[in-house]
Order: structure tokens, then C-alpha cells, then sequence
């Protein structure tokens, strides 16, 4: 029963001259939660954020939900190279959810306004049913009770799952997460990982840039590992995390367990 | 100072020349404010953008009407520019041109100001979910660029109030002129020009009691952390 619902093949990314990404191949399946660690710099923003097109591959193919991004229009490092339409990127991205580290609220308004602002501007729903949908999304993420509230008034976990709601209510195919946990302080983190975690159960397909390992050995199916712009080694939380291959991989998990209690 | 006399008697009987002027410094505001605010909008977003076509001209618009003197510009439009196009302007329409462009170009650097004080997080959340570029301007940027930008706007309008005496230079008969009129008429400057002085004061100071509400009640507001 196993559908891909993302495949991407032979990603690169410049900026500039800077070749960040080179040569990434990833393909995830409906409902699974794919999780990608890695030092900052490696590569793993830059590569999620090219899932929703935040950023534009320099070359290599996106096939989302069975269709290709964009059109073929060249070659580059031996990858196809694609011309993008800002129409389809726009359409695309309401298929995929987006939650970022700094949350990114609107703060002019309130957070049931921020929950409903996507589904009615750019989804044309109802108010009606809008509001309903909101106050489900709310009610998932514990903060209904918030709803009249500005960000302003939030701590920065319930901000953070007041984003979370916000991609939520797009009714999205698959979620990216970049960093969610990153910003916030130690005690708010939980919270924030509890409701990825239900969504997870709930079979929301999710691809998660974190730092906490905790969380991607318990819940991941997939865990990337990514170094100076390539997969430097994948597999099973058991595979990647606790029996690592690579070198690279071991001394980067032995800055998160030297310190272990 | 021996043996002058003050006169502020004889002051009230020349109302009407005061309210003459007046009513042409208002009239002329009016139309330079009205006219900033629009083209601030149209040349900012200009300015704002990457594209060279719109950004090019905006920034020259704005660099030259910036850096010369206002004076200069009014004195260039009502003399120099009819030479250049062949026929006469009217004193008026060179005062708004040669005021009110100078204006114009300061609105617009705080038009893209605030556009540009928008972080790049808001951008991206808009686009995230599935927000076209002009649907993310209108519902997620202005909104918030517009509060953050209405002091420094609320200041420079009070700016083009003051400057619209410069238009007094090219016979525009605003409260200025009406007063040098008078002062040269009735030898009386002193108390002619400190006349000229307290209207201008009574009808600014409102303005800028306005712009300190408005101030407020922006930060009021501002328990949103704009």
C-alpha cells in the first residue's frame, strides 16, 4: 500500500558559487516520517526548503505526488536542470505545509486570524467552515483557548503549535518541518515534539530537519544523515543512530552522547 | 529698542489677507500631500523592486529631487522648466511640482523602508502557504509595514506644510506672501511676520498633536510587536 508520495533525484543547489547541495536522492513514502539531522551547514535546510520551492534547485528532478516540478529545460553536474513557473510553485505549495524555526506568525493578527488566513484567502472556504476547521486544528494542537490572542502573547512553544495549526488547516499532503524545536527554550520543546508526534499517528507524511535525536529515533522511519551537501548515510533510526557505518556519522552523534546520563 | 511703538491693534482689521493665505497654504498641502502619498506608493514600490526597469528611474527620481534644495526646485520649475517644455506655468502648479516632488521622493524611501523592515520570515510563511507574491504584499506585509511607516509619513506631511512658504519666492499667494504684502504695505514687519508666525504655529501644532496620538495609539497597538 506503500505510495511515493515525494521523489527526488540527483538535487543540487548553488548559491552563487557555493555548491551546497550535490547530488541528494530521497523518496518518501505516504504517511512515513522521514527525519534529517546533520551539522548546521550541511545542507539539510537548504534541502527541505527546496521542497516547497522556498529556495530553487539549481538542478535534479522534484516528482511530487506522482507529477513532475516544472519543465526540463537543460543540464548542470550531470542532473537535469528545470524551469519553474511561479503558477504551478504557488499551487504546489499549497499541497505542502511549511513550519519554520522562527514561527513566522502574522502578528497583526490574532491566532485563530492566522489559522484561518490561508484557507480563505488562498483555498477560498467558507468563513463557515473555515472557522470550523480552525477551531479543529486549535483544539489538536491545545490552544483553542488562545484563539482570540496575538502571537505577541505567546510563549514561543505555543506560538510554534500555533504554526503548526496554521500549515495544518491547508489540509496539506506532506509537511516540513525545519528546525521547530531550535529556537525554543529546553522546557517548551516537549509540547511542540508532542504534536508532531500525534500528527505523525495521525499519518501525516512528515520530513523533519531536527536536532533532537530523541525524537527521530522513536518516531522516525527514515533517518538521513547529511554531510557537506550529500546523504552520507540513511536508514532506520537503529541503522543510522545507533549502529552508525560512516565515520562522520559517529562524530557527530558522539557531540550529542558524550554528555549522556 | 527706544521708542518703537507696538501696533498689534492695527493686526486683527487685516484678518482677510491673512485668511486669504492661509486658505492657499492649505489649498496647496492639500494637493502636495494627496499627491506624495500617491506617488510615494507608485515610486517606492519602484524602488522596492529588483527588476532594473522600475528600479532605475525610481532611484533616480528620488536622488535628484532628495539632493537639491526645495527652493531650487521651486525656482527651477516656475522659471527654467517653461523653457524647457515652451509655455508658461502657473505659479501654483510649479509650487506643487517643485515642493511636491521633493516631497514625493521622501515618501517613497519610507514607503520602501517599511516594506523593507518586514522580515524575510513573514515573506516566506505568506508563500508557504500558497500566497501569490501580490496576495503576500496586501495581506501579510503592508499591513504591519503601513503602522510602522505612518509616524515617519505623519512627520514629513507637517515638513510639506512648512515648505510650502518657499512658494511665497514665486508670487503664490499663500500666508507667506500675503504677509510680505502686507508687511511691505503697511511697514509694519514686525508684527506683520510674528502674525504670519503664530498662524502658521495654530494651524501646525494641531498636526502635530494628531501625529503624537496617532503614535500612541500605534503603540498601544504595538502590544502585537510589530
Amino acid at each position: 500500500m506503500s505510495e511515493a508520495i515525494l521523489r527526488v533525484s540527483s538535487l543540487h543547489k548553488y548559491f552563487g558559487d557555493h555548491h551546497v547541495l550535490r547530488g541528494v536522492d530521497l523518496e518518501v513514502q505516504r504517511g512515513e516520517m522521514v527525519c534529517m539531522i546533520g551539522s548546521s551547514g550541511s545542507g539539510k535546510s537548504t534541502f527541505l526548503r527546496c521542497l516547497n520551492f522556498m529556495e530553487y534547485p539549481s538542478a535534479g528532478r522534484i516528482e511530487l505526488m506522482g507529477k513532475v516540478v516544472g519543465r526540463e529545460s537543460g543540464a548542470r553536474d550531470g542532473a537535469p536542470t528545470y524551469a519553474y513557473e511561479e503558477r504551478e510553485l504557488v499551487g504546489l505549495r499549497t499541497h505542502v505545509g511549511m513550519v519554520f524555526q522562527q514561527f513566522n506568525l502574522f502578528p497583526h493578527m490574532t491566532v485563530m486570524q492566522n489559522v484561518m488566513e490561508g484557507p480563505v484567502t488562498v483555498l477560498r472556504t467558507g468563513r463557515e467552515e473555515a472557522t470550523e476547521r480552525a477551531r479543529e486544528n486549535l483544539t489538536k494542537v491545545g490552544l483553542l483557548d488562545k484563539a482570540d490572542q496575538y502571537p505577541s502573547r505567546l510563549s514561543g512553544g505555543q506560538q510554534q503549535r500555533v504554526a503548526i495549526a496554521r500549515a495544518l488547516a491547508m489540509k496539506p499532503d506532506v509537511m516540513l518541518f525545519d528546525e521547530i524545536t531550535s529556537s525554543l527554550d529546553p522546557e517548551l520543546v516537549g509540547e511542540v515534539l508532542n504534536v508532531m508526534r500525534d500528527l505523525s499517528a495521525e499519518g501525516m507524511t512528515m520530513i523533519v530537519v531536527t536536532h533532537e535525536l530523541g525524537f527521530a529515533y522513536h518516531l522516525a522511519r527514515q533517518v538521513l544523515f547529511l554531510y557537506e551537501g550529500v546523504i552520507h548515510e540513511q536508514g532506520t533510526p537503529d541503522e543510522v543512530l545507533k549502529n552508525p557505518q560512516q565515520e562522520r556519522t559517529k562524530g557527530f552523534l558522539a557531540g550529542f552522547t558524550d554528555f549522556y546520563f | 529698542m527706544p521708542e518703537f511703538k507696538w501696533r498689534w491693534a492695527e493686526m486683527p482689521q487685516y484678518w482677510m489677507s491673512f485668511v486669504d493665505g492661509l486658505l492657499v497654504t492649505a489649498q496647496l498641502s492639500a494637493i502636495i500631500i494627496a499627491g506624495a502619498i500617491a506617488g510615494g506608493v507608485v515610486i517606492g514600490a519602484m524602488r522596492y523592486s529588483r527588476r532594473r526597469i522600475f528600479n532605475w528611474p525610481a532611484t533616480a527620481f528620488i536622488e535628484l529631487f532628495r539632493n537639491t534644495p526645495i527652493l531650487v526646485q521651486v525656482v527651477w520649475f516656475f522659471y527654467a522648466f517653461p523653457v524647457l517644455i515652451g509655455g508658461q506655468l502657473e505659479p501654483f502648479l510649479a509650487a506643487v511640482f517643485g515642493i511636491g516632488l521633493n516631497i514625493t521622493a521622501y515618501s517613497a524611501e519610507i514607503f520602501r523602508g517599511g516594506i523593507q523592515s518586514i522580515e524575510r520570515g513573514q515573506w516566506e510563511a505568506g508563500r508557504a502557504l500558497g500566497m501569490s507574491y501580490l496576495r503576500v504584499m496586501r495581506r501579510v506585509v503592508l499591513p504591519v509595514a503601513v503602522r510602522r511607516m505612518i509616524p515617519a509619513f505623519a512627520n514629513r506631511m507637517i515638513e510639506a506644510v512648512k515648505a510650502t512658504s518657499l512658494a511665497s519666492t514665486i508670487a503664490v499667494a499663500d500666508l507667506m506672501w500675503q504677509g510680505e504684502q502686507l508687511a511691505n504695505a503697511i511697514y509694519r514687519p514686525f508684527e506683520v511676520y510674528t502674525s504670519v508666525a503664530i498662524i502658521y504655529f495654530l494651524a501646525i501644532y494641531p498636526l502635530v498633536l494628531f501625529t503624537y496620538g496617532l503614535e500612541r495609539w500605534l503603540r498601544i497597538e504595538d502590544e502585537v510587536q510589530l
